[in-house]
């Protein structure tokens, strides 16, 4: 007899309850979350927000303190290698050795990876074409530009065909043709494999991946796919108005009304009695059409808008606004 | 055994696609070629035996620049984190960089022998004094480089490998002076032991003693079973 447990394939990537210490600082507190096979998840967080230190412990370069990594089922602690053969591993700082050539280096990492040695021309001709380096495949890699090394790490990662690619920063440093390209690459590569995709860039995260995973000072705040976390962000959105009316009794009245959770009141600068307002709503349609009547019935109301949730805005709300300098639109 | 295979290769290629390998073969060529001139004129002995001992003591200048880039170059370059990531275990890497390195001590080594020469064509060495010294000088470098590599793991700096390695090296090498010092009979057996020296000094005279030989076996397998443990133990 079968068990459900037994059904059910082991997902590409498992972490559970995973925290890594250094000394007395807490890095990664308690993370869990599963990647799957056919599935592209975005990993987003601030800088420092703990995702260069969990992919780290995924790809088996530093093992965490507590909980347990497996990937393809595989131990990452105590099945090192074994899992080792599943992964392509694009670390945030491409890892290349300057005095080789392009295919001298992919030789060599396709040699480690188990490439036999009669399908290593064409393993080193397919992530070639994939990521484009044709024009530069006999150049010695110090001669590279950032968005070359950036693609050589990238076919590194590639070679061996893995079952599961963990990509920090992908496209960081590329143009944006360049951009588009590799996007491409990951999204084919996505549609068989498990793909962990730690990045800065929102915009990427909708446009290539299923879930979103994020982070922010080692704790997992949330995971779900993008529109699952606008749809839970509609939970709980915002009313923005300006109206002239005294802050008080327009305060009052706004909060009296069903739906209408909080209100802040913020005096317009150099337009007296008028006052800008943000109103914690409810989820649920005709609320913006209760606000405008109660408030132009007594007042002069100027604007009313409901704030659609962009993952932008949740993402800012998870992490707080402070971080938001830090994001690369 | 592919694994080591590549590193070893491409350890290879990076020496040779870098200066250090020629520098250090060149000055390592015109000290011992140097000594020779001076040793054979000097003296007018036709052997090897002061030479192998002047090639010992530049061994433990030269070891350190070949060794001090092994792992601190891959910290700097960010290339270790490639290394412990791909399936490779750690005594993979370890033997493969250390092979590496010993094939340009080898070179290094068949260089010299274009002193044999003038030594053969004028005079009449003894082969087997010679082969014996030789095989001492191949066994005291592997143990050399064996402890240059561990400490360049050690630190992401490379020059700060090389200065950490050469007075542990100057240690081993003259911690037999310390002898003379020690009333304990057992101290002085212990430092003469250690000594790389005093050993040495068995090959040279001719003689290929087990003990000498398993005492540089034993620093070797020692230097990289910590080389590799480190490894592991910075994961």
């Amino acid at each position: 007899m079968h068990t459900l447990a037994a059904a059910m394939p082991d997902p590409m990537i498992a972490l559970r309850s995973v925290s890594k210490r250094y000394g007395s600082k807490t890095v990664v507190h308690d993370v869990s979350f599963d990647v799957e096979q056919g599935e592209i998840v975005g990993f987003l967080g601030p800088n420092g927000a703990g995702k260069t230190t969990t992919m780290r412990m995924i790809a088996g370069y530093t093992t965490p303190t507590t909980g347990r990594v497996t990937v393809a089922g595989f131990d990452m602690v105590t099945q090192n290698q074994a899992a080792a053969r599943k992964i392509g591993y694009l670390p945030e700082h491409p890892p290349l050795y300057d005095v080789l050539d392009v295919s001298t280096f992919l030789r060599f990492v396709a040699k480690v990876k188990g490439v036999s040695p009669r399908e290593v021309p064409r393993a080193l001709e397919r992530v070639i074409a994939a990521c484009h380096l044709e024009a530069v495949h006999r150049s010695e890699i110090f001669k590279l530009s950032k968005g070359y090394r950036q693609r050589l790490g990238l076919a590194q990662a590639l070679l061996g065909s893995p079952e599961v690619l963990l990509l920090d920063e992908p496209t960081a440093g590329l143009d944006p043709g360049q951009i588009q390209e590799t996007r491409e690459v990951i999204r084919a590569f996505g549609q068989n494999h498990a793909v962990l995709l730690s990045t800065h860039i929102l915009h990427e995260v909708t446009l290539i991946c299923q879930r979103v995973a994020i982070i922010n000072q080692g704790r997992l705040l949330a995971i779900d796919s993008p529109s699952g976390l606008q749809r839970a962000s509609e939970q709980t959105n915002s009313v923005l108005l300006e109206a002239t009316a005294p802050a008080d009794s327009l305060r009052d009245e706004l909060l009296s009304i069903e739906g209408v959770n909080a209100v802040r009141v913020q005096p317009m600068p150099g337009r007296p009695s008028m006052h800008s307002v943000e109103c914690q709503v409810d989820a649920g349609d005709g609320i913006e059409a209760r606000i405008a009547r109660v408030v132009s019935t007594r007042w002069e109301l100027h604007r009313l808008e409901r704030q659609q949730p962009t993952l932008e805005n949740i993402f800012l709300r998870y992490v707080g606004t402070g971080n938001a300098e830090r994001l690369a639109a | 055994m592919r694994g080591l295979l590549a590193i070893y290769q491409k350890e290879l290629i990076t020496y040779f696609r870098s200066p250090i390998a020629y520098f250090v073969v060149s000055v390592f060529l015109v000290g011992t070629g140097y000594f020779f001139l001076y040793n054979i004129f000097m003296t007018g002995i036709g052997t090897m035996n002061e030479t192998l001992q002047n090639m010992g003591v530049v061994l433990l200048i030269v070891v350190p620049v070949i060794t001090m880039r092994l792992f601190s170059g891959e910290y700097t370059g960010r290339t270790m984190e490639l290394l412990m990531t791909l399936p490779l275990k750690p005594w993979q890497i370890v033997l493969g960089k250390y092979l590496g390195a010993g094939t340009i001590l080898l070179l290094m080594t068949l260089a010299t022998c274009i002193d044999l020469i003038p030594l053969y064509l004028y005079g009449t060495p003894e082969t087997k004094t010679i082969l014996s010294g030789y095989i001492g000088f191949l066994l005291l470098g592997m143990a050399c480089l064996a402890i240059g590599q561990f400490f360049s793991a050690l630190t992401q700096n490379q020059i700060v490998a090389a200065l950490i390695t050469v007075p542990v090296l100057l240690m081993f090498w003259f911690v037999g002076h310390l002898q003379s010092f020690q009333s304990s009979y057992a101290m002085r057996s212990l430092l003469g032991y250690l000594s790389f020296a005093q050993h040495f000094a068995d090959f040279i005279r001719g003689l290929v003693r087990s003990e000498a030989v398993m005492f540089y076996v034993i620093v070797s397998a020692i230097a990289l079973a910590l080389n590799t443990s480190y490894l592991q133990w910075r994961r």
